[in-house]
């Protein structure tokens, strides 16, 4: 069951398409990242199908509905979008009672409140928004999202200007949030935010869907490769080229070092050919380490390929 | 919508600028009434018993158009300037937010025609219900015209420009338009100013009023269902 899916979607501007005929699938339960540079053409997609603007064509639908318009669907949904801006004279709770109000929820001031206070603006409630900072705007958007107890929450790069202890509460919270079995779909500049927290990824450039799938799928998919890396006892010098024949056979970039060796490998079915040619060469093993590639890999690998 | 309706309302009382209308408002209609209650039995045996409401009636229809578009020029390009409109669309439908401010900025004015007209009744000893009807459906075309051009004109500085140019233009050549039957594009365009039907010798053609105001708000309500934010 899908929260989301888009078919064909796409946007122009005059003769420039800012979003291609994208497909995607955004599965009930997870939180979805949505990376891409500046201009890629994230916030375009999240714009079309939260009803901030409209596709030029192709279809969407939303917790099972193609009618963003209807406010049935607008309810069950939560809207972070980039760039927030609030009305300067209201204060923090005075933003969550006339949101409430627009959602035609009676919701009371000590619920506010706790939401409020689940971003870290309780201090900050009777404070007017002109006042704030750029991250409390951010925070103050995010509790906004929250008012309605959404299925289905997007957040648009909701920890871009935030301080780093307020990252660290949002991904908490965002993370809570979808244990109990919400949505979220989540823009980000930032790939290890992504790769931390989020169930799926679509990587998105020039307006097309570059990539998509859980980070071992992508992983599988563009970056297979492993890096090894191996502390051992040192080794006479005589024995180095019988070493370098046989790690050249199993991987490559391998770099022999006095006490470490460094082998990039594709299949993991490789480390015990390199263990036991150490083995065999009477050299102790102290520590082997595996790095898999990292989102940034991926990413770079995919910008570097177009 | 109501919860946009009323937060317009009581953000329209909240302005430097509101304050100061509604003291000139009140200060006209109470010191004309003032000053004609000196003449309350002349008046009487003239048969000018409404002529109380002179003054509300002369601020009206000289300087009403102007307070209203200084007021709601932006009511909703200045919530698209500054975002603030992409929370009210993904929380509520499109429609329901034109005719949420709509209200609001009516809501305003029907409070302010009515704390004018109540001033009056110590010196008229009467309220007048069909006059404020008409002045409120008089002001009502201008904040639907308000609203039309905030929604049409995306920048609130031109639609204020606008505004103010229409607010001088709407009254003198409504007016033209009543007594020159020669002139005829003038006369054309008088039917789509209130003055026209204000000048009419039958007071019911006062009623045809919301038909245009009507159209303004239906127009503004097709444009932002199209608008991107």
């Amino acid at each position: 069951m899908y929260a989301f899916e888009t078919n064909q979607l796409t946007k122009k501007y005059g003769h420039h398409t800012v979003v291609n005929k994208v497909d995607l699938n955004v599965t009930q339960g997870h939180i979805f990242g949505f990376l891409g540079k500046n201009g890629a053409g994230k916030s375009t997609l999240i714009n079309m199908v939260t009803g901030i603007i409209k596709p030029t064509s192709g279809e969407f639908k939303i917790l099972g509905s193609s009618e963003i318009t209807h406010e049935k669907v607008k309810r069950r949904i939560g809207v972070l979008p980039d760039y927030s801006k609030f009305y300067d004279e209201l204060t923090g709770i005075e933003h969550l009672k006339y949101f409430a109000g627009i959602l035609g929820m009676s919701k009371s001031t000590s619920d506010l409140i706790k939401l409020l206070e689940l971003v870290e603006l309780g201090d900050a409630m009777k404070i007017k928004t002109k006042k704030y900072s750029f991250g409390m705007k951010k925070k103050l958007g995010i509790a906004q999202t929250l008012i309605n107890d959404p299925e289905l929450i997007f957040l648009d790069e909701p920890t871009s200007g935030v301080d780093a202890n307020a990252v660290l509460n949002i991904h908490s919270l965002i993370k809570n949030v979808a244990a109990d079995g919400k949505t979220i779909f989540l823009t980000s500049h930032n790939l290890d935010e992504v790769e931390k927290l989020c169930d799926e990824i679509a990587i998105m450039d020039k307006g097309v869907i570059r990539a998509q799938g859980s980070m071992n799928q992508l992983r599988r998919e563009y970056q297979s490769q492993l890096t090894v890396k191996i502390k051992h006892s040192p080794y006479p010098e005589k024995q180095k080229p019988e070493l370098l024949q046989i790690f050249n056979k199993v991987g490559r970039d391998v770099h022999l070092g006095e006490e470490n060796i460094t082998i990039v490998i594709e299949e993991e079915s490789d480390i015990p050919v390199i263990n036991k040619a150490l083995i065999s060469a009477e050299i102790d093993v102290y520590r082997i380490e595996v790095d898999e590639p990292s989102l940034e890999d991926i990413f770079l690998d995919l910008d570097s390929s177009q | 919508m109501f919860a946009i309706c009323l937060r317009e309302f009581k953000s329209l009382f909240k302005s430097i600028r509101s304050i100061f209308i509604i003291i000139i408002i009140l200060g006209v209609t109470v010191g004309s009434a003032k000053m004609l209650s000196n003449f309350g039995n002349e008046l009487q045996e003239l048969g000018l018993e409404d002529a109380y409401m002179t003054g509300l009636f002369i601020i009206l229809m000289l300087a009403g158009p102007l307070f209203v578009t200084s007021l709601s020029h932006d009511v909703i390009n200045g919530e698209i300037h500054s975002r603030t409109m992409r929370f009210l669309v993904t929380k509520m439908s499109r429609d329901k937010i034109v005719i949420g401010k709509f209200l609001g900025v009516s809501l305003f004015w029907f409070v302010c025609i009515l704390a004018s007209l109540i001033l009056v009744v110590p010196f008229a000893k009467t309220f007048y219900f069909a006059e404020f009807a008409e002045s409120f459906i008089f002001i009502t075309y201008f904040v639907a015209l308000s609203l039309f051009l905030s929604t049409v004109i995306s920048k609130p500085g031109l639609s204020m420009f606008i505004g103010i140019v229409l607010s001088i233009t709407i009254p003198v050549l409504g007016t033209i338009g009543i007594f020159r039957d020669d002139l005829i594009l003038i006369r054309v365009f008088s039917f789509i100013t209130p003055y026209y039907y204000i000048g009419q010798e039958q007071t019911m053609y006062v009623y045809f009023i919301p038909i245009l105001s009507l159209g303004f708000l239906l127009a503004s309500v097709m444009i932002l269902r199209k608008r991107d934010f």
